[in-house]
């Protein structure tokens, strides 16, 4: 019915979108315009944390959010995590603590403990940082590993 | 990937949304708030609006104290509010609330202002603004108003509002002791099978009990909260306060839970929220202790 051009920072350079619907989700435009797969679809009402990309620094679920209502906004997806210090060790932490099972709600974890990560001084505590990542499901229920990589991540930047 | 389409219109002063809510048909506008609940409803095409109208840009996301007063704006994200430390300490029922809702960045979306313009029987927050005494301030074509929200909400997706008015901002008048207690099958993510608020407000009658998941809505349950006669209700007062909520209480088996299941529940939580509540009371407040 209506679609019009679009611009978002997308980890940190401006895209511009020719015609992009009004009920379109943020979700979808960052896979099928910008071609960033990595923010995976999961339950798409806001009740898995599949989604979660950094729109300005805040943790924010994707498939929840209209790319028009974000016009202008800064969003870091997973790739623009993963290219960043914190992100970095965050993905290490994941990797050597074995908590990756199927994958698939990875990106998501990664994306909400890295954006509680970021700026100086002295991390959240571990429980800060738990809670931070109630709303992130595993399916494969593989949650002792990731705890421990929330530990070990956060001891390396400590 | 896109089954369904609308235009989305952005005002920046409420006087722009409340014209394009007065030119609009009913049926043909849906109005936006954080959009954690209303786009599920558009995506699953139970509502087929024309325009959206989204509410972010207008000057509403903002929260202050007057006073002992908390005054939120109604499209501040939850999020402001949960990490407030006055308003852990001073509302501690309310911040509960908030923070079973959804997840942390569902929060950094929800709104205060969405979740009573939903006006959902499940919602984890009208039966503490119930308990809170919240009021609505509300815009329209004909100026500004100021109600109770237990006037505004009527049941599921529906409110008192003209169809071109809007929740401006949410005023809660005084701090108080206050308990959120909920069932649910998961913690997180989920929705309360049956939710219960107390709160001990300054203004008399002070005890305030009031329950979620009822249909048509949350409501307050006087009945209940006239079984407790002082500042300190004994274990009696409390468990008939418990047993009056839950054979007042119009519940009804749904995809969540039983009727009997609630009714069992809510016995065993309202005791629970007012002995919460009570455990949040200054000492000194304490009538008992401070006579001796």
């Amino acid at each position: 019915m209506s679609d019009g051009p679009l611009t978002l920072t997308i980890n940190g350079k401006p895209q511009q979108f020719e015609r992009v619907p009004d009920a379109e989700r943020l979700l979808d435009t960052l896979r099928w315009r910008a071609g960033l797969k990595g923010t995976k679809e999961g339950c798409r009402t806001g009740g898995c944390g599949a989604c979660t990309v950094l729109v300005n620094g805040e943790p924010t679920l994707s498939c929840l959010v209209l790319s028009h209502e974000v016009s202008g906004e800064n969003v870091t997806t997973i790739e623009g995590v993963a290219a960043e210090k914190v992100g970095r060790i965050v993905i290490r932490a994941f990797a050597e603590a074995g908590a990756v099972q199927c994958g698939y709600c990875t990106p998501g974890f990664v994306v909400a403990l890295a954006g509680q990560l970021q700026g100086d001084g002295t991390p959240p505590s571990v429980a800060s940082l738990l809670d931070g990542l109630e709303g992130n499901l595993c399916r494969c229920t593989g949650y002792r590993a990731i705890q421990k990589a929330v530990v070990a991540a956060r001891e390396a930047l400590k | 990937m896109l089954i369904v389409s609308f235009q989305l219109v952005q005002p920046s002063t409420p006087e722009e949304a409340i014209r394009l809510l007065s030119r609009s048909a009913a049926g043909d506008i849906a109005v936006l708030g954080g959009g954690t609940d209303l786009l599920s409803d558009i995506e699953q095409a139970r509502i087929t609006p024309k325009q959206v109208l989204s509410l972010r840009n207008l000057p509403w996301r903002y929260f202050r104290w007057e006073g002992n007063s908390l005054v939120v704006g109604s499209t501040l994200p939850l999020r402001a509010l949960e990490l407030d430390p006055h308003v852990q300490r001073r509302l501690p029922g309310l911040w509960e609330a908030i923070r079973d809702v959804g997840s942390p960045a569902l929060r950094s979306r929800a709104t205060l202002g969405g979740n009573l313009g939903r006006c959902s029987p499940a919602s984890d927050l009208i039966p503490i603004l119930l308990a809170l005494d919240a009021r609505a301030r509300i815009v329209g074509p004909s100026g500004v108003r100021e109600h109770p929200i237990d006037i505004v909400l009527q049941e599921s997706r529906r409110t008192s509002l003209g169809p071109a008015e809007l929740i401006e901002s949410v005023i809660l008048p005084s701090s108080a002791p206050s308990a959120y207690l909920w069932q649910r099958v998961q913690p997180v993510n989920d929705i309360s099978q049956v939710g219960v608020a107390a709160a001990f407000v300054p203004e008399g009658p002070h005890w305030r009990i009031a329950l979620g998941g009822l249909q048509p809505r949350a409501r307050r349950l006087s009945e209940a909260e006239a079984m407790l006669r002082s500042a300190r209700p004994t274990h009696l007062e409390m468990e008939l306060a418990a047993q009056e909520a839950a054979r007042r209480a119009e519940f009804v088996s749904d995809k969540r839970a039983t009727e009997s299941y609630r009714r069992r529940l809510v016995t065993v939580l309202v005791r629970r929220a007012i002995q919460t509540t009570l455990d949040r009371m200054p000492k000194a407040a304490h009538p008992r202790k401070a006579a001796s």
